[in-house]
């Protein structure tokens, strides 16, 4: 549990060392790199962007054909693949197989190029097929589409834009132009919006016919053939076939690549890596021979690093506690159970520097709280078997993804001892199928009790919980202000509130009205039932006082300090908001029972055993994403508004390491983060 | 049958049917933003389910409380109580509250979740704290609930 202390790190090394100690640091992924000197005449900074882009844009074009590749050649990956983590290579492997960049960069363009040649292929093909579908209408026409008629005699070959009936076309024809003699006219094909013709008629009188079609709207084909079209379309088909072939050909040879999958996907990476170190070059300050690199590092590697630094290079190292106001970024450090939760804790906002690390006191409660709202054994039990199984089958999963699975692991056995507390094991499973199916029914008695028989008991016990929470906040404020040496304010904002808190609830313990709704008779002995009023009463008045302290003016102090004495309904609020522990704790329960009553219905048969399966396995799924999802974020909400505005308020910046974010494959090498 | 009972089932059939009501618009309302997120990354599809189901536990927590009530009453048992007509007053008040809040607090909730996929789409990373703001609306249905549930199992 804790917040890493950092330390300001500056190397001054050898221009020739350049390079191995740059892919050292990147390997180890230790130092945030962080460049506050300023430039002078000796040490400048050099403009990396063009290499960087140049890296980056080969790294892009090997994404761009695994891509192509995956699609042509599409592995079957299990349902689980995500998890599977990143290969290792080994530093020797690595340094070889970047030597064969260029080479696999090669196939990459040549992947890259052939996919081109497809796209292209196909949409020549659909071009041609357009030109076909508009050479169907024309299909029995036996004569060049652009024939326009012999010595003697001319022909018109074209369409109108509406189905016309061939004693129309001739009528409208003559009424048109009267002179027009001896012609004659064919309907190709008709159609609902075009009628193809062919039209006859003397050489002489073309003039006029044309003018007389023309008027009936008479068009001529836009693209006509040169060829009688049934031959057109089948040489428009040919190509087709053509294009269809090279497709075929370029879709193969993509297939051939298929085995330097692999490769391309450690070009990615060792391109990537080489952009982002490159990077990290434009921030260096260079001179001719020497380079400064300056940055964040954690204090517990300092020893190591520095050893392995010296031994292979001729370096000097300084390192200096940062400053006050210098935004030094965050890195926890926690142990396996707390460390799922850190996830958590990032989401709402790391730690700023005048704060501790909730996140080891947070995993408890976490973990607590999830089990009591989800609260069944069964589930607990199906969430932790699968997380532990996915966890030990998949050990280099990603972390982000390795945490959220041993949250899930334990919120999973939480929940399996709140529901053998509560004796919920799939609801009333238990119950139901005896009693249906074998006629007798067996009840697991709860090691506690079962909160639907008695929820005013399960209410007061989550608002102890919700009570018990909310000190330990006001506890972890109480250290942070003592740790800053400001034990003023330790007093104002936290011993005050303390007694006033514990006397008003030691005064409401006794009460009737507590009795009554708990039906315990809690009696505290006559001395402290004497002194809890003053021990309220100190506090109180305390926090009139010094709420307002910020202000001088007496009588604005004492007003704010009334009003700050009114959060202590906020207080109250806040705990009974815990009460969702019981409502989200009933819901799942209730609704376990509702699916196995529904179950259950069928009686006892084979047609009964069969429903109930069914209705059994479908309805506990939907009850359990359900409920996870409503812990989940009830959990959440439980942390962050009535546990963390008690001393938290995040605003740290994450430590971002200059590191090897690589996607495929991981440098084997000892891991020192 | 009598009239106590006919009240009884009202109430227990309110707090199943305006809850249920509340939280199928509200998914559905919750359900148009997310899938207008899914259609520009469909890798956001994950968060972007969670919150539109976020407004959905209302009718969850009707169902409850309607079962509750029903088992109470003993219509799901099949040996019908006999109520009084202050009874079924009773019943029918007891649901009451899940029935109102509930309707009401899902369409609120939705409106939350509807924004909060916003900030999903603009900033994935973001979950955590987009989470949280739908989820404060929760608590009054949450709140609702738990009186609904008190006053049936104190009748």
């Amino acid at each position: 549990m804790a917040v890493l202390q950092m330390q300001r790190i500056s190397l001054c090394a050898l221009q020739k060392d350049r390079k191995q100690i740059l892919e050292l640091l990147q390997r180890r992924g230790v130092i945030e790199i962080n460049d506050i000197m300023q430039q002078d005449s000796v040490f400048q900074k050099t403009d990396m962007s063009s290499a960087q882009s140049v890296f980056e844009k080969s790294s892009n074009a090997a994404i761009q054909a695994l891509e192509i590749l995956e699609k042509y050649d599409a592995e079957k990956k299990s349902m689980f693949a995500a998890l599977e983590g990143k290969e290792k290579i080994s530093i020797a492997e690595y340094y070889e197989l970047g030597c064969s960049c260029d080479n696999i960069m090669e196939k990459v363009y040549h992947i890259i190029n052939l996919s081109k040649e497809i796209a292209e292929n196909k949409a020549n093909i659909i071009k041609l097929k357009t030109q076909i579908e508009m050479l169907i209408p024309w299909m029995t026409l036996d004569i060049p589409m652009n024939f326009k008629g012999t010595k003697t005699t001319a022909v018109f070959i074209g369409s109108f834009p509406s189905v016309m009936a061939i004693e129309e076309i001739y009528a409208e024809i003559a009424r048109q132009n009267a002179e027009i003699e001896a012609f004659n006219v064919d309907i190709i094909s008709a159609s609902k919006d075009q009628t193809c013709i062919i039209v006859l008629c003397k050489n002489k009188q073309a003039a006029i016919m044309e003018d007389a079609l023309r008027s009936i709207s008479f068009t001529y084909p836009s693209s006509p053939s040169f060829v009688p079209p049934a031959e057109s379309t089948k040489e428009l088909e040919s190509q087709i076939c053509s294009f269809e072939g090279n497709i075929t050909d370029a879709e193969n040879e993509i297939k051939e690549y298929a085995h330097v999958k692999n490769k391309i996907k450690f070009v990615i990476d060792y391109y990537k890596l080489r952009a982002e170190k490159y990077d990290v070059i434009g921030h260096l300050l260079q001179s001719r021979r020497t380079f400064i690199l300056t940055g964040y590092v954690p204090e517990w590697i300092i020893s190591n690093l520095d050893e392995e630094l010296n031994q292979k290079f001729d370096l000097a190292v300084e390192y200096e506690n940062p400053s006050e106001d210098e935004d030094v970024p965050v890195l926890l450090k926690n142990n396996g159970f707390s460390r799922p939760v850190e996830g958590v804790l990032e989401s709402y906002g790391l730690p700023n520097r005048s704060e501790v690390d909730p996140t080891s006191i947070m995993s408890y409660f976490y973990y607590f709280l999830f089990g009591l709202m989800l609260s069944d054994a069964a589930y607990g039990f199906l969430m932790a078997a699968l997380s532990g199984i996915l966890l030990l089958k998949y050990r280099d999963m990603k972390p982000g993804t390795k945490n959220f699975l041993s949250m899930f692991f334990f919120c999973g056995i939480f929940t399996m001892f709140w529901g053998v507390m509560f004796s919920s094991y799939f609801g009333d499973a238990v119950d139901v199928i005896s009693k249906t199916f074998f006629g007798t029914q067996i009840s697991i008695p709860p090691v506690w009790f079962t909160p639907i028989n008695d929820p005013m008991r399960m209410l007061v016990f989550a608002m102890a919980v919700g009570v018990v929470h909310l000190f330990v906040g006001l506890g972890l404020q109480l250290y942070q202000l003592i740790r800053a040496k400001r034990f003023k304010d330790a007093l104002y904002d936290v011993i005050f509130w303390y007694m006033l808190l514990i006397g008003l609830i030691l005064m409401l313990l006794p009460s009737d009205m507590f009795t009554s709704i708990a039906q315990i008779k809690i009696t505290l002995p006559a001395v402290l039932t004497k002194l809890v009023p003053y021990l309220a009463g100190i506090g109180a008045i305390g926090i009139i006082l010094t709420a307002g302290r910020e202000s001088k003016n007496w009588v604005k102090r004492l007003l704010k300090g009334a009003y700050g004495l009114y959060n202590v309904t906020g207080y109250l609020s806040d705990v009974l908001s815990y009460s969702r522990l019981l409502a989200l704790g009933l819901a799942t329960g209730v609704i376990a029972s509702v699916i196995n009553q529904m179950g259950s219905m069928g009686g006892r048969s084979v047609f009964g055993v069969l429903l109930f399966v069914v209705v059994f396995i479908f309805g506990h799924l939907f009850n359990i994403a359900i409920n996870l999802l409503g812990a989940y974020v009830h959990t959440n909400r439980l942390q962050f508004v009535e546990f963390f505005s008690k001393f938290y308020e995040g605003g740290g910046r994450k430590f971002e390491p200059f590191a090897a974010k690589s996607e495929y494959y991981q440098i084997k090498e000892e891991e020192i983060l | 049958m009598s009239i106590g009972l006919v009240l009884a089932l009202l109430g227990a059939v309110a707090a199943a049917f305006c809850a249920g009501a509340g939280s199928a618009r509200g998914v559905g309302l919750a359900g148009q933003a997310a899938s207008g997120v899914v259609t520009e990354d469909p890798s956001k599809f994950a968060k972007v389910l969670i919150l539109q189901l976020l407004p959905g536990t209302q009718g969850i927590y009707g169902l409850l409380i309607a079962f509750i009530a029903l088992s109470n009453i003993g219509v799901l048992g099949g040996n019908v109580a006999d109520l009084t007509v202050a009874q079924g007053l009773a019943y029918l008040a007891a649901c009451l509250p899940m029935a109102i809040v509930g309707y009401i607090s899902a369409i609120a909730q939705a409106k939350c979740s509807v924004a909060a996929i916003g900030i999903i789409a603009k900033k994935p990373d973001q979950m955590g704290k987009a989470m949280l703001f739908p989820a404060m609306v929760e608590t009054y249905a949450i709140l609702a609930l738990l009186i609904s549930i008190l006053a049936i199992s104190g009748i």
